[in-house]
């Protein structure tokens, strides 16, 4: 994994882009949501930000095993 | 294997050397899997197996340790090898002491050279700020009996003449946090050393022998699936390290891990130049560690790569920041070739500090969370994890260590940076 794309920029180097966390499962407790992280080797989905480009929130889908990119979404402007 | 493991000295070299072939033979392998066991070691790693030799010498208990790949494999074989307890939190301060302490006397206590080498831990003051957390590190560090000497550009420059610590640079050194006593061990060396301790006293290591699940009975665990079979255990310790967060998964637990890469490299072999442990934060670069191994390469590493990963490669960006780093310090480092590049994958709790406790089960338990740092707290880790497992209490030093302390909020956040790992 050398570039993710991101859906406003295009693609970019990774280093432009700042991981922030993994999403927690739906109906986590308040406690989960900032402490816990849920771990899964195939199929993993983030929260990151393009802070060196556009700033966008994205919902990036990994596998993190693999390094493959499955999908990127802007968060925020409807496209989610 | 046959016949007793023999005892390592310089007569037995001689014998050796006499008897031509013979004496040395395989240390741990050929072990078959029995049917049951006192404890069940998940992971050969440092805190696996150093666990589970104090079982077997402290506790006289039947111990396996099952491991998916082979001893060394995992970051025990891939981390930058250095030792120090320069922590600033008093829980930590006598957990990592305690195990300084230990490193000291483990190479008699094993009888394996393990190569500890105190050469000093140097934390390089960039900036008048680093020059006040230092002294504060140090105060703290002191106040707990541990000692540490603060030094300036003076000292420093006799102390590490290579580095040339009153030289002229963009960021300019204005100081440091010493530690002497700190410095490397032989990380393989530990991994071999406790695991033909470990075996001459009967424990069984098996390689190649993925654990795949937990077998549970009216809510104690029963025993592990493998992909050799099933086995009977009284107690289940997983020392599982980087692969932790997919333990609780399977376990049905979601813990307060996240899986990171981090990353080192190593230059071709120079002559003597660097005589002890660099550690700074450079502000261009972000943080650079730096050494130089018996063979004479200078092993580097830094950050975390910043993402979940499995996939033990490394980012190049950060590779470059790491080397940018050392030659900001080094220059006269800058035109030595880089031989290998690895990464392992790192357990990272949400404060920094590691998990020694029970994981959902009564006779279930987690050694774990040990981030980017826990090569260091191997023998310490090892003999109070072993008290938890046969007693089912924790000893006062690791019971800061509990899983609950995040629900709690009596976090150990040395960094004080909150609960994301590569946040800085
Ligand atoms: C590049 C790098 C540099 C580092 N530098 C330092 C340093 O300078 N100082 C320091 O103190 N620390 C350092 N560390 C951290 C330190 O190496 C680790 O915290 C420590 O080694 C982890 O504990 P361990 O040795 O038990 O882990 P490991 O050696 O990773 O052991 C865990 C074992 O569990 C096995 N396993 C996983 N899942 C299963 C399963 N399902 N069934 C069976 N077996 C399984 C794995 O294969 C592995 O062998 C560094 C780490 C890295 C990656
Ligand atoms: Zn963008």
């Amino acid at each position: 994994m050398t570039r993710l794309t991101c859906p406003f920029c295009g693609p970019r180097e990774l280093r432009e882009f700042e991981f922030h966390k993994t999403l927690p499962e739906p109906g986590s407790t308040p406690y989960a949501r900032v402490y816990e992280r849920v771990n899964r080797l195939d199929d993993s989905l983030e929260h990151w930000q393009h802070v060196q480009g556009c700033r966008g929130w994205l919902l990036v889908r990994r596998n993190p095993s693999s390094g493959a990119v499955l999908e990127t979404v802007i968060l925020g402007g409807g496209a989610q | 294997m046959t016949g007793p493991t023999p005892h390592y000295s310089a007569l037995a070299l001689l014998r050796a050397r006499l008897a031509g072939g013979g004496f040395w033979r395989p240390l741990w392998t050929g072990r078959l899997l029995k049917q049951a066991y006192d404890v069940v070691v998940v992971g050969a790693g440092g805190h696996g197996l150093a666990t589970a030799f104090h079982l077997a010498r402290d506790h006289g208990l039947k111990v396996a340790v099952l491991e998916k790949r082979l001893v060394g494999y995992g970051n025990v074989g891939r981390n930058t090898t250095i030792v120090r307890s320069n922590y600033l939190l008093p829980e930590n301060h006598y957990f990592y002491e305690d195990s300084l302490r230990r490193w000291e006397t483990l190479s008699k206590d094993l009888n394996y050279n393990v190569m500890y080498s105190p050469r000093g831990v140097v934390d390089l003051a960039l900036s008048d700020g680093d020059m006040i957390g230092a002294a504060r590190r140090g105060n703290a560090m002191r106040l707990a009996g541990i000692d540490c000497e603060m030094m300036d550009r003076a000292a420093l420059d006799r102390f590490c003449p290579e580095l040339v610590a009153s030289r002229d640079r963009r960021f300019p050194i204005f100081g440091a946090l010493v530690q002497h006593r700190g410095g490397t061990v032989r990380h393989d060396a530990v991994a071999w050393g406790y695991a033909r301790a470990a075996t001459a006293l009967g424990v069984d290591i098996i390689e190649d022998c993925e654990v795949t699940g937990l077998r549970t009975a009216a809510g104690v665990a029963t025993g592990v699936e493998t992909v050799k079979g099933y086995v009977q255990a009284n107690r289940v310790l997983f020392a599982t390290a980087g692969h932790t967060g997919m333990i609780g998964t399977m376990l049905g637990v979601t813990l307060p891990i996240e899986t990171h890469l981090l990353q080192a490299m190593v230059t071709e072999p120079i002559k003597p130049m660097l005589n002890t442990v660099l550690v700074y934060v450079h502000p261009g670069h972000g943080e650079t560690y730096l050494l130089q191994s018996d063979k004479g390469g200078l092993v580097m590493g830094g950050y975390l790569d910043g993402f979940p990963s499995y996939t033990r490669e490394g980012q190049w960006s950060r590779m470059e920041d790491v080397v940018q780093g050392a030659i900001a310090m080094l220059p006269q480092a800058a035109g030595v070739k880089i031989v290998r590049q690895w990464a392992g994958i790192n357990d990272m709790t949400m404060d920094g500090s590691p998990i020694i406790d029970r994981l959902r089960y009564d006779n279930v338990f987690l050694n774990a969370g040990w981030c980017y740092g826990g090569f260091k707290t191997i023998p310490a880790s090892g003999a109070a994890c072993a008290k938890l497992v046969a007693s089912g209490t924790a000893p006062d030093l690791i019971k800061a260590y509990r899983l609950s302390r995040f629900e709690t909020g009596h976090m150990l956040d040395e960094r004080g940076g909150g609960p994301f790992p590569v946040r800085l």
